[in-house]
């Protein structure tokens, strides 16, 4: 029985371009070009491999505006077979609860999903919480923070890791998984499939295709209020080397920018 | 059939205009970039000059993300504690065109855009491995293990061309071909940058510097150029100099240019964004590999079309030219259905014709006389010693000038026929 499987991802800002801006306190993403937000790109990995091992379909999901259309590509060039865009102009300003919702929809227009998988967190606003939404929303079992994947007829056994250790879970499809990033190396696109990606091209849903009302998603319906964000001020960095055999200078610049607390 | 009737490798300024010639004149094109996007692993800036895009994209200079027009000139000479400079500021600047500084990895994302929007299959993020040959015939590309098919492919892999030299489609590089260019990004304030340089906040200089004064007599040329916001800047160093002596290190060398008093106060204070190092072309015309063979053409700086001699470096505004007419070529190929070597062969008469080549050939050897001792050394030093002598007020009454020259040679130990014979170099060269 070959598995239904769907990896969701979002197009982030790529992190080392992104400031906030000091006036409106919103993150100027202007200058920044964009990347598949690098969990994500760990994400279609572990699917790649559990397709590669017990046969199945992978469908990637994005809900964004078209701008992404490009990211999904790529994605099917790595060897995903379709991609959809869920693309509409009321989900503008939604926070984590109805992209949840939005995305929970269009996985139950896809029809019976076995395994959703989803990167741990965005590198951009780094909530965590769609998976876990999508998850309740679909009523599906959960594994957070998982590293590989097997599945055993109708379960997914996941490695989970932490700080302290790693715990093997045996839940239930349908699940999702988040994956950890860096939890695998991604595989390049190769020409032959990028080729054939861009003729394929990316499927695009709106709300009413996967039976969503508007006034269900949007600003006024994301409980989330952004009150402020503080920038922290930039610290130019002085780079000074200082080698081992000058021990007594480094204990004082470590002393003096109070890293260490000074002896008698 | 192939698939393709062109495939484009490398989407610097040679593929991408090479791309947007074919695709405007419906031509089936496939455009691999191994950067994503595109471009983005381009040395972040430089001057185009001359205005070839026209032709391909009508209006460029408006749509394309430049930074500034050039209208300020200048070649400065460096000495150890002096700079000699010349700046032309020309209101004829604005009449013709010069050129536009712009920071390529914007610039060239545009241009893979524009090649995208006029109708080719824009591939980014995958590095094309080799060409699939077939009779002795390029029939397209190989990349994992796929071959996939075009009539002609165009190769504009930039200044180090690993498909086509791997391939056998051109020969290798020789240390004489290339230099070492490594370039800074210092960001300043816009306001910061038009004030010392004396401009308006569309206007920007370009210069070239001499840099006779390095340590160990090291061989290399200096250049400095105004974005809005920033400054790059940058040495190309000789590449025989690096290879002949590993106690030279290019940075250090960088350093000792950023230090020099006259560069230092024009990027002061400025915060530095970007550092790179990349292969400079600067062979030549007697240096030109084949450029043409049988289903294949090599295009920019993988041909060697740049142009860079220790004081100047062009390879843009080449690179643009020598793209344009291998498109030229390949549509003229397609309509004859005629894809072999001598059908190709209009491609290199095309170049012959036009002021790529035209170029290369009129500073043929130029070389001899920019990286030589006359324009980096002995001009600097006598310049300085004449110079200074004449501006400084030490309580001696002052020297006639021909007296000065004299004493100045004679302290830098030129000889009168030494002068003479570099002279009638640099005036034959020029
Ligand atoms: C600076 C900033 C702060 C924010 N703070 C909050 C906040 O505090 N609370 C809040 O509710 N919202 C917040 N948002 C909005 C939030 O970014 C969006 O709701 C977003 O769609 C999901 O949150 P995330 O990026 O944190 O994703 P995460 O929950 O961290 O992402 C987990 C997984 O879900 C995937 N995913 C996320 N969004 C999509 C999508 N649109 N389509 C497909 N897959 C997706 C990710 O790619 C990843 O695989 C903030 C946005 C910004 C820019
Ligand atoms: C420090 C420095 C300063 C310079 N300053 C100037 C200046 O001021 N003015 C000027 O006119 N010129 C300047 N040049 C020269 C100029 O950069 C080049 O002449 C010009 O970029 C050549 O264009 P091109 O398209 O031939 O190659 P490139 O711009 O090098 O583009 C080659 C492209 O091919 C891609 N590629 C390579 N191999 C593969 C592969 N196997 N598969 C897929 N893609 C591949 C690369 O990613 C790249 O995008 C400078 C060069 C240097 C190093």
């Amino acid at each position: 029985m070959a598995l239904e499987l769907v990896v969701i991802t979002k197009i982030v800002p790529d992190g080392s371009e992104v400031f906030i801006d000091p006036v409106n306190l919103t993150l100027n993403r202007s200058l920044a070009t964009n990347v598949i937000n690098p969990a994500d790109e760990n994400a279609l990995e572990l699917a790649l491999q559990v397709k590669a091992r017990y046969g199945g379909r992978i469908t990637v999901l994005s809900m964004t505006p078209p701008f992404a259309i490009p990211y999904l590509e790529e994605c099917v060039g790595r060897g995903a077979d379709r991609a959809i865009l869920l693309s509409d102009k009321a989900v503008a300003g939604s926070d984590t609860y109805p992209t949840s919702l939005a995305i929970a929809a269009a996985i139950k227009h896809i029809g019976k999903v076995d395994i959703v998988f989803a990167g741990e967190k965005t590198s951009d606003s780094s909530t965590g919480h769609v998976g876990p939404g999508v998850a309740e929303f679909l009523d599906a079992e959960l594994a957070s923070y998982v590293s590989s994947v097997e599945y055993d007829d109708g379960y997914v056994i996941a490695t989970r890791e932490f700080e302290e250790g790693t715990e093997v879970v045996r839940i239930p499809t349908p699940a999702v998984v988040t994956v950890l990033t860096n939890s695998n190396n991604p595989r390049k696109a190769s020409l032959r499939r990028k080729i054939d990606a861009i003729r394929q091209g990316v499927i695009v849903w709106d709300l009413k295709e996967v039976g969503l009302p508007p006034d269900a998603v949007g600003l006024r319906n994301s409980p989330t209020i952004v009150k402020r964000m503080i920038p922290f001020p930039r610290r130019d960095r002085k780079g000074e080397k200082i080698t081992t055999d000058n021990i007594a200078k480094l204990v004082d610049v470590f002393e003096q920018n109070k890293l260490i607390k000074g002896g008698e | 059939m192939s698939e393709f009737d062109v495939i484009v490798v490398g989407a610097g300024p040679a593929g991408s205009s090479a791309a947007i010639k074919l695709a405007s004149e419906k031509m089936n094109v496939l455009l691999v970039d191994r950067a994503d996007p595109p471009g983005s692993k381009n040395i972040s800036g430089g001057v185009l000059w001359g205005n070839d895009l026209e032709k391909i994209v009508p209006n460029w200079n408006k749509m394309a993300p430049v930074e500034r027009y050039i209208t300020s000139k200048g070649v400065g000479f460096l000495t150890k504690d002096s700079s000699i400079d010349v700046n032309i500021k020309s209101r004829k600047f604005l009449q013709g065109v010069t050129g536009y500084s712009v920071l390529r990895v914007k610039f060239d994302q545009f241009l893979a855009k524009r090649a995208e929007s006029a109708g080719a299959m824009l591939v980014s993020g995958v590095t094309v491995e080799n060409l699939a040959f077939k009779d002795g015939k390029v029939i397209g590309v190989v990349q994992e293990g796929d071959t996939i098919t075009a009539d002609t492919v165009i190769l504009a892999e930039g200044a180090n061309p690993r498909v086509a030299i791997d391939s056998g489609a051109r020969r290798p590089i020789a240390d004489q071909d290339v230099a070492i260019g490594i370039k800074e990004v210092v960001k300043l304030p816009e306001a910061t940058i038009n004030e010392r340089f004396g401009l308006t906040s569309k206007e920007g200089f370009a210069g070239e510097y001499a840099l006779g004064f390095l340590e160990d007599g090291v061989e290399a040329g200096g250049f400095l150029y105004t974005n809005r916001e920033s400054i790059s800047l940058g040495v190309v160093i000789n590449m025989g100099h690096l290879r002949a002596d590993d106690k030279t290190y290019s940075f250090d060398i960088m350093d000792q240019f950023t230090d020099h008093p006259s560069i230092a106060s024009l990027i002061e204070n400025g915060k530095l964004s970007e550092y790179s190092a990349h292969l400079v072309v600067e062979g030549g015309y007697n240096s030109f590999p084949k450029q043409y063979g049988n289903g294949y053409m090599i295009v920019g700086d993988a041909a060697g079309l740049s142009f860079s001699n220790g004081l100047m470096i062009q390879g843009m505004n080449y690179a643009i030219a020598s793209g344009i007419l291998a498109a030229e070529t390949a549509i003229e190929a397609k309509k004859s259905s005629d894809f072999s070597e001598k059908s190709l062969s209009r491609y290199k008469e095309k170049l012959m014709e036009s002021f790529v080549a035209k170029d290369a050939y009129n500073f043929k050897g130029i070389e001899e006389v920019t990286w030589g001792k006359l324009a980096h050394k002995i001009m600097p030093s006598l310049m300085e010693d004449v110079l200074v002598n004449m501006f400084l007020t030490d309580g001696t009454p002052k020297k006639h000038l021909t007296e000065l020259i004299r004493k100045a040679m004679k302290e830098n130990n030129v000889k009168s026929s030494d002068l003479l014979m570099e002279g009638y170099k640099m005036i034959r060269r020029m």
